[in-house]
């Protein structure tokens, strides 16, 4: 099984709502962004580009590309980033020493480090005492290896993990579900039946920096909006 | 002896400052550096760096002494040997407070993933550690025997003094043969770090590890002779001019070298003319052109320098050329930051809009008032507490060449 992911981007209206459902779902603390959503060639969300008075606006959510030949892995002096027989790349946030290495490696910006404690950054920012949110209980992988916890350790990475505490259970991820546009589709790619694969044979697919060899599992259907 | 006890002292207060500075860090996070998530290794990577380029010139000397027989330079040998010590012990020093999580490292050994040329570093590193120390310790062997002192070395008390003056002979120079390969590995390696990611850029050229081997001749070599001068004094200066003088011309060789890969490198660069080089080529001329200015200019100041007749005729014109050099390879250090995390990998083309370059913004990892949640560069200088912490690597080699230039002879009468 390889899970992955296929983003229509030509039903994708930018609002946000994937980043939200998995900031929330995924306890991020304050100012980490495992999902983002942005208007490519603005230099803010929601703004239109062009030039000669054609003007044009799209929408490019980039989370983890889940790759298939993962910088972030390979650089890993620990070990603490690993894929699992999912296919899914994970961290163990028990493992991770902090060096930042991965960081550096992946070409997609979308790890991210826990600069301070996020209890104490929730308080520092002012988020209501005693409000918590998002997915309430530690998740382990099978051999015990902690992916998930709503408070994460000072001094560790973070990115998405496909909601591996949904995924386990056979459920999709939150981006996934808290989409109103129905953009995102998830499933196996080594299953030709599944929705993914089929979408993935019958329409070009891109992915993101392909040149990279990064080879990632999250394919982007581009946008054909009649605009002829 | 006063003096000597006065630089003890002020070593010892540097590394105090920066230990505490390091336990402030280690309380509240690394959020009191400037890094964040778009520029993610800073000043102390950047350290790192400057010292494992210093701590080459121990082996390069002594090895030549052995190799190519610059009996010129013998005497030196171990001072040589004592400053790639110190130094490579102040560049593993550095890395521990890099760590977000420096209670777990031993992770690395007991879990190391093979593939990860961090990996590599520390077998490296470690490697060096030990046969810079070994060196030091064979070379002290003789005269710690004529003295009846120095530690691990009872066993040379039921051995006549010319065995073990044979046995130092010996092993000096098997250690520094080993050692040599060893010392070009630190370099290649840790070049290797930044080399192999094909994310960034400004790293990703296989110009890097030779060049990193080129600036570690030049600055380990002047970091030996500044010490070795120091360790004279301008009295003895002329009895042992010719070593200096040679030493001072494998700087300047090694920074001929140096030039000749920068030249091709930003020439290839620049040459295809693609968004990514020119946003390269951008920033280190324009934005960060003082910094590489400095990176620039400095050494070659000091490599045109020391093959005039006057600036390798001088203590203070060799002093001075040495320091020049070392803050242009201290800024050549920092410039491996600059442009490769201000370049961001995720950049995409808009040709309907005309747009040949868009950096998809980056969250910084921090929620703060008036700083932007996502940015697509990050103005990084270094916080206090970091020029705080970075003071251990240096804190430390002063410490150690001292305290070792003190308790021992360092420079064999002749
Ligand atoms: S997108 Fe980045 S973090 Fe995700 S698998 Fe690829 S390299 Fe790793
Ligand atoms: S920061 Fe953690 S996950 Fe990233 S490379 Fe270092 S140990 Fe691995």
């Amino acid at each position: 099984m390889r899970l992955g992911m296929v983003i229509d981007l030509d039903r994708c209206i930018g609002c946000r709502s994937c980043a939200v459902a998995c900031k929330s779902h995924n306890a991020q603390p304050p100012g980490t962004w495992w999902n983002r959503v942005f208007t490519p060639g603005a230099s803010f969300h929601q703004a239109a580009v062009g030039k000669d008075g054609a003007l044009q606006m799209e929408s490019l959510p980039v989370s983890c590309q889940m790759c298939d030949n993962p910088a972030c892995q390979k650089v890993c002096p620990s070990g603490a980033t690993y894929t699992d027989e999912q296919g899914v790349v994970l961290i163990d946030y028990e493992r991770c020493i902090g060096c930042r290495y991965c960081i550096a490696a992946c070409p997609y910006g979308v790890r991210q480090y826990n600069w301070e404690d996020p209890k104490k950054a929730k308080e520092r920012v002012g988020y209501e005492k005693g409000y918590e949110y998002g997915y309430p209980e530690d998740f382990r992988d099978k051999d015990g290896r902690l992916v998930f916890t709503p408070n994460r350790p000072v001094g560790v990475v973070e990115k998405c993990t496909f909601c591996a505490q949904y995924t386990s259970q056979g459920e999709e991820p939150a981006c996934v579900r808290g989409c109103p546009g129905k953009v995102r589709l998830f499933g196996d790619l080594d299953d030709p039946n599944s929705e993914v694969s089929k979408l993935i044979k019958k329409r070009q697919p891109i992915r993101l920096k392909e040149e990279l060899g990064t080879s990632p599992k999250v394919f982007y259907l581009a946008p054909a909006k009649p605009i002829r | 002896m006063k003096k000597s006890n006065l630089i003890l002292g002020l070593a010892g207060v540097l590394i105090l400052i920066s230990l505490i500075a390091w336990g402030y860090q280690i309380n509240k996070g690394l959020i009191v550096t400037n890094m964040r998530n778009p520029f993610s290794w800073g000043l102390y990577i950047a350290t790192f760096a400057f010292f494992v380029g210093v701590a080459a010139g121990g082996l390069i000397i002594s090895s030549s002494v052995y190799l190519f027989n610059i009996e010129k330079l013998k005497p030196f040998t171990r001072i040589a040997s004592l400053s790639a010590f110190a130094s490579i012990l102040g560049a593993g020093a550095m890395i521990f407070p890099d760590m977000g999580r420096v209670d777990r490292v031993w992770n690395i050994f007991v879990y190391p993933n093979f593939k990860s040329p961090l990996v590599w570093d520390v077998v490296v590193i470690s490697a060096y550690l030990l046969i810079t120390f070994l060196s030091v310790y064979v070379q002290l062997l003789p005269d710690w025997k004529k003295e009846g002192r120095g530690f691990l070395n009872g066993w040379t008390k039921s051995h006549p003094q010319e065995y073990v003056e044979a046995f130092s002979k010996k092993w000096s120079k098997r250690v520094a043969l080993v050692g040599l390969p060893v010392a070009i590995l630190i370099h290649t390696v840790t070049a290797l770090i930044f080399a192999t990611q094909e994310s960034r850029g400004w790293w990703n050229t296989a110009v890097l590890p030779p060049d990193f081997v080129s600036v570690a001749i030049a600055s380990g070599t002047a970091f030996v002779l500044v010490i070795a001068l120091l360790a004279v004094g301008k009295d003895q200066f002329e009895q042992y001019k010719e070593a200096f003088q040679r030493m001072a011309l494998i700087v300047a060789g090694a920074l001929v070298v140096h030039f000749f890969f920068v030249s091709v490198d930003l020439l290839i660069h620049g040459w295809w003319g693609s968004p990514e080089g020119k946003e390269v080529l951008s920033l280190i001329f324009s934005h960060y052109g003082f910094l590489y200015g400095t990176e620039l200019l400095l050494p070659a100041f000091t490599m045109v320098f020391f093959l005039t007749k006057k600036g390798k005729n001088s203590f203070n014109a060799l002093i001075i050329g040495s320091l020049l050099l070392f803050i242009g390879v201290f800024a050549h250090r920092l410039m491996l930051m600059y442009p490769a995390f201000n370049s961001i990998p995720l950049t995409l083309a808009i040709p309907g809009a005309g747009i040949e370059s868009w950096a998809y913004p980056v969250a910084i990892g921090q929620l703060q008032e008036g700083v932007p949640v996502f940015v697509s560069s990050w103005a990084y200088t270094p916080s206090l507490v970091e020029y705080a912490v970075a003071l251990l690597p240096f804190g430390l080699l002063v410490f150690v060449v001292t305290l070792a230039l003190k308790m021992y002879n360092y420079v064999p009468q002749k």
